[in-house]
């Protein structure tokens, strides 16, 4: 029974991953749905860092360390646009910052 | 049209114009896996917590492990089998697994019209590998040369694969074998904040990231992390509204 759910549910994982991409790919997108899927990845991408940081239940607000990192990344991101630069410095301040204070 | 840019660094010459693009098949596979690599790492723990999971919830371990090629999706293998191993109902499992799941959909539309330059056997293919670390890095991707974008693809998400197969199976006999307190982990969600602040090119992109990290927060304590899903559509909603804001 749990081999049948877990292959329902690789179908299930398929299904959703693959259905805009499969239904829609002889179809002509109308302007507003072009214009929305402009928004879904700045969305997607936003929300899912928060939930890497958050867990249901816990505390509702990051700690200082991963603020600060993801502070640091968004500024180096935008002034370098080097993810390299990005993961170094983000990744010295989040290490770094419990040293200090 | 978005200005492209590689994962790395800008690309050496490479202007809006396609035709100018210097960089042949064989270097867009080199840098999918170098970039698939770079996000690799901070995941190795995940994969090696699912191992964990596995043997803690009772379920035999090939069959926990089985969800790993069939579903491949981590963090709705994680809750499908934590749930079972707490004894909830099979059916009360796979629905949150796919609640926690849906934000695929999203990620699906998001890569409709690129995917519409392709053949039809990638089509088939690519939604496999649609997971959150190949979308972060593809969509970025998207106006590219159609054969540019498959073979970065695919050079992620099989690097991504490889990896998942292996550390998700090593980490059924291992454990967490990487120390908490190094806490690679966050790597990811830099990574992710990186590849967000690139992709952003107008101001309305940029209150919607906000807005959505806001919303997430509040709605954080939604069942199956379905507070994710709202946040984004109301995020899409708003971008909608401020280019109307801006229009009139």
């Amino acid at each position: 029974m749990i081999l049948l759910t877990i292959f329902l549910m690789g179908l299930g994982s398929y299904a959703m991953r693959a259905i805009f991409i499969l239904a829609l790919s002889g179809k002509t997108f109308p302007p507003l749905a072009l214009r929305a899927l402009e928004y879904v990845a700045p969305a997607v991408m936003a929300a899912l860092v928060m939930t890497m940081l958050v867990s249901p239940g816990g505390d509702p607000v990051p700690a200082l360390r991963e603020v600060a990192g993801l502070g640091t990344a968004a500024v180096v991101a935008l002034l370098t646009r080097n993810h390299i630069y990005v993961l170094i410095t983000a990744m010295g301040v989040y290490w770094g910052l419990p040293y200090l204070i | 049209m978005a200005p492209l840019r590689s994962f790395w660094k800008p690309e050496a010459g490479y202007s809006n114009d396609m035709s100018t693009s210097r960089l042949t098949l064989a270097d867009r596979r080199r840098r999918g896996v170098l970039d698939a690599l770079v996000l690799v790492l901070p995941a190795i723990p995940f994969a090696l917590v699912f191992g964990l999971t596995v043997r803690e919830s009772g379920v035999a371990i090939w069959l926990g492990w089985s969800s790993s090629p069939i579903m491949f999706s981590g963090a709705a293998q994680i809750t499908l089998i934590t749930l079972i191993g707490e004894g909830a109902s099979l059916a009360a499992a796979a629905t949150a697994a796919l609640v926690v799941g849906a934000r695929h959909l999203f990620y699906s539309f998001s890569m409709a019209p690129a995917m519409q330059h392709q053949p039809g056997w990638f089509r088939w293919c690519a939604p496999y590998m649609l997971i959150d670390q190949v979308f972060a890095l593809c969509v970025g991707k998207r106006d590219l040369p159609p054969a540019d974008f498959r073979h970065y693809y695919l050079a992620a998400g099989l690097t991504f694969w490889s990896f998942w197969m292996t550390f998700t199976a090593l980490g059924l006999f291992v454990g967490p074998v990487i120390p908490v307190g190094l806490d690679i982990s966050f790597a990811t969600p830099v990574l992710f904040m990186g590849l967000l602040v690139t992709a952003i090119d107008s101001w309305q992109k940029a209150v919607v990231a906000v807005f959505a990290m806001f919303i997430t927060l509040v709605l954080l304590d939604l069942p199956s992390r379905s507070g994710l899903l709202l946040a984004v559509i109301l995020g899409i909603a708003l971008g909608l509204l401020l280019e109307r804001v801006r229009q009139k």
